[in-house]
């Protein structure tokens, strides 16, 4: 039932509330029995009874008096009382009254009894003055404190103010303290639930946590541990179908190439032989065709892989005038084989660490170096360059062949390894053009600049 | 004699390279067996690579197919490395994604993908060697012959030793590792000096400066050290 914390934390203002009030009933019950609380009369009551004892008295002998006394104080206890005779002498008095024996006169005058009222008149004690008898037997007076005509919660105030006052104190701070208490622990709970929640395991994926109750955070727990098996699972298929997607590029690859080589070796052992020299243009033709399949079928898989994201991609700063120039290193020699000039100017960028993958920019430039082997080589010529320009610092892959838009190479292609060049730039946030005039192609491979914080 | 799995070797002269061949295509095994055999190397072919860890010992140099019955050639290459560490391996392979490379280049020395060309396949093998010291002892450069194992350069027109300083040396040494490689400055200086380059640090030109008028024959026009321009140098053959 109360597993819920909300359920908790009612139950706990609700116990605080109880126990106010209970407090009360309490002090209530303490009042009417077991403390002198008395019990509620009216002024007028006390003044009419007054009245009518004393002058319900004979002849005012000291023991009728001293029997109303004793009556009225066992009546209220906080009353005092004295007796004037005829004659104006003090007489009689009772003992709250002894104290202050010396601001009652011992012979009273008309003046002094005027005086008297005068004092007394709306005062507190609440004051009444009754005649003795038919008046021979002079006056009677009862002083009884205002406070005796009060309602018994100011009684009770009045008398257990201050206890109240500490009670009530004790059940708040009683009330804030198991509040704290109750709010820390869940706190705790909510600290070590994320501590527990950031935890990875080898695969990088979150771990399973112990439950630490059945409310809501047990719940949490309960719901972040579904979503943990579920992430492992989705996991764990997703790299089933990884291990099959590469089983499948690997055998693919392997049942294409496989025959290529093959052809590959027929040609290369024909052409070891002494053949005619048409024999040999076959088989020149022949070698051309497997270099071309060879980097169809690369270009096809690295294709397929791009279109479903599951080309590798490892972004890392990179020294992009570096990354080129070690690059060109490797072509140049093919450069020079096909007597095609290299132009090399690689300045220093304005900002020269570019965020991307190495491999994929390698296989950038692979994918335009081939394209100039393979329509741009009888220009004869490549530049390559690094440069900042206004907004953006750039490689240009510059040639003066008659470009794949002429159609005038020998192979134009789908133009596949370009949809790669443009797929690969894209996902490494890089811009590219390429222009097309009667001098040859040029390409720009721009990063734009990024402003010094 | 050839063992189970053995389809060829060839009678180990002296001084003869080993190649230790895995490869379960038969037409592909038998043309590269030939080839290599063409140019000079004794060649150990087998179609699978269960006997391989046998013939580690004694090859120079391995050369392994990935895609074998049984057990694959990363497996394979792995045990050989573990019998023969120093054994230099190259993967011939029809798989070209880059985590296949990435896999098989974790142990292997080299990586090249099929369909190859046999002139490249000989000319990896032959870096290989040279890296690991197995392959010529000496080696002339234009009127240089120098001695590999202890770097002994003679100058054949006058018959006198040329000595490097230390700098000279290494630098020297590691065109000589990377020959017919075009090498960027940077690759240079992080190699001999060890530290990152700077663009326009002229301490490598300084050296190399130095080095050509030891041994080139006119260093105004050098012909052993080449200068790329934009890109750094290059020692060929």
């Amino acid at each position: 039932m109360f597993r819920s914390l909300q359920a908790r934390y009612m139950l706990i203002i609700l116990t605080a509330l109880i126990l106010i009030q209970a407090g009360y009933v309490l002090l209530s019950i303490t009042m009417s029995f077991g403390m002198n609380v008395e019990p509620v009369v009216s002024a007028s009551q006390v003044e009419r009874d007054w009245h009518e004892e004393a002058g319900g008295l004979a002849e005012g002998s000291p023991a009728e008096i001293s029997d109303l006394f004793a009556r009225w104080q066992a009546r209220y206890p906080a009353a005092s009382m004295f007796w004037v005779d005829a004659d104006g002498v003090l007489r009689e008095q009772t003992v709250g009254r002894e104290g202050r024996e010396g601001d009652l006169p011992a012979q009273w005058t008309a003046v002094s009894t005027a005086q008297f009222i005068k004092e007394r008149y709306n005062g507190d004690p609440f004051t009444v003055i009754a005649f003795v008898g038919v008046g021979s037997g002079g006056f009677v007076v009862i002083e009884l404190p205002r406070s005796t005509f009060d309602p018994p919660i100011q009684q009770v105030y009045d008398q257990f103010g201050t206890w109240l006052g500490i009670g009530m104190v004790v059940i708040v701070v009683l009330f804030i303290l198991i509040s704290y208490l109750f709010f820390r622990r869940i706190r705790k709970r909510l600290m070590q639930l994320q501590e527990a929640m950031s935890i990875r395991d080898v695969d990088g994926l979150p771990v399973i946590i112990g439950l630490s109750g059945k409310d809501e955070i047990g719940s949490l727990e309960r719901s972040f541990n579904d979503m943990v098996v579920e992430l492992k699972e989705s996991k764990r298929r997703e790299q089933q179908e990884e291990q099959l997607r590469r089983e499948l590029i690997a055998n693919l690859s392997h049942d294409l190439r496989t025959p290529l080589t093959k052809i590959r070796a027929q040609a290369y052992t024909i052409g070891k032989a002494e053949v005619s020299e048409e024999a040999r243009r076959a088989i020149e033709a022949l070698e051309r065709s497997v270099v071309n399949l060879d980097r169809l079928i690369d270009n096809l898989m690295s294709y397929t892989l791009l279109m479903a994201n599951r080309y590798t991609y490892n972004p890392q700063d990179t020294d992009i005038v570096r990354l080129v120039k070690e690059h060109l290193a490797t072509w140049y020699p093919l450069f020079e084989k096909e007597g095609i000039e290299v132009d090399v100017d690689l300045q220093l960028l304005r900002q020269h660490v570019w965020q991307i993958d190495p491999i994929w920019m390698g296989r950038v430039l692979d994918n335009l170096y081939q394209n100039v082997l393979r329509h741009a080589k009888s220009g004869r010529y490549i530049k390559v360059a690094t440069a900042s320009l206004e907004l953006h610092d750039a490689v240009i892959i510059a040639d003066r062949g008659p470009g794949m838009r002429n159609g005038q190479s020998e192979e134009r292609g789908a133009g596949i390894g370009l949809s790669i060049v443009d797929r690969m730039l894209r996902g490494m946030d890089l811009d590219w053009d390429m222009q097309f005039d009667e001098r040859g192609t040029t390409i720009v491979i721009k990063r734009q600049r990024k402003q010094a914080a | 004699m050839a063992t189970s799995g053995e389809i060829a070797t060839g009678v180990k002269g002296e001084g003869m390279v080993s190649i230790l061949y895995i490869e379960d295509e038969l037409e592909i095994g038998e043309w590269v067996t030939k080839d290599l055999m063409e140019r000079g190397y004794q060649v150990t072919w087998l179609t699978s690579g269960e006997q391989a860890e046998q013939h580690a010992r004694q090859a120079d140099v391995a050369v392994l197919d990935v895609m074998l019955p049984g057990l694959d050639g990363f497996s394979v290459g792995k045990r050989l490395k573990r019998e023969a560490p120093d054994l230099p391996i190259l993967m011939l392979s029809a798989r070209s994604a880059v985590e296949d490379k990435v896999e098989g280049l974790s142990f292997a020395d080299d990586y090249l993908t099929k369909p190859f060309h046999p002139e490249e396949l000989a000319a990896r093998i032959e870096v290989l060697l040279r890296r690991t010291q197995k392959f010529e002892d000496v080696l002339t450069l234009k009127h240089l012959r120098i001695q590999l194992k202890n770097m002994q350069i003679v100058d054949t027109r006058t018959g006198e030793e040329i000595v490097l300083t230390g700098k000279q040396y290494h630098l020297f040494q590691y065109f000589l590792r990377h020959l017919n490689q075009i090498l960027t400055k940077e690759q240079l200086y992080e190699a001999v000096w060890g530290e990152p380059y700077l663009e326009g640090d002229k301490t490598l030109m300084v050296h190399i400066r130095y080095l050509r008028e030891k041994i080139e024959q006119d260093p105004a026009d050098p012909q052993i050290i080449e200068t790329i321009r934009g890109i750094g140098y290059r020692v060929r053959r």
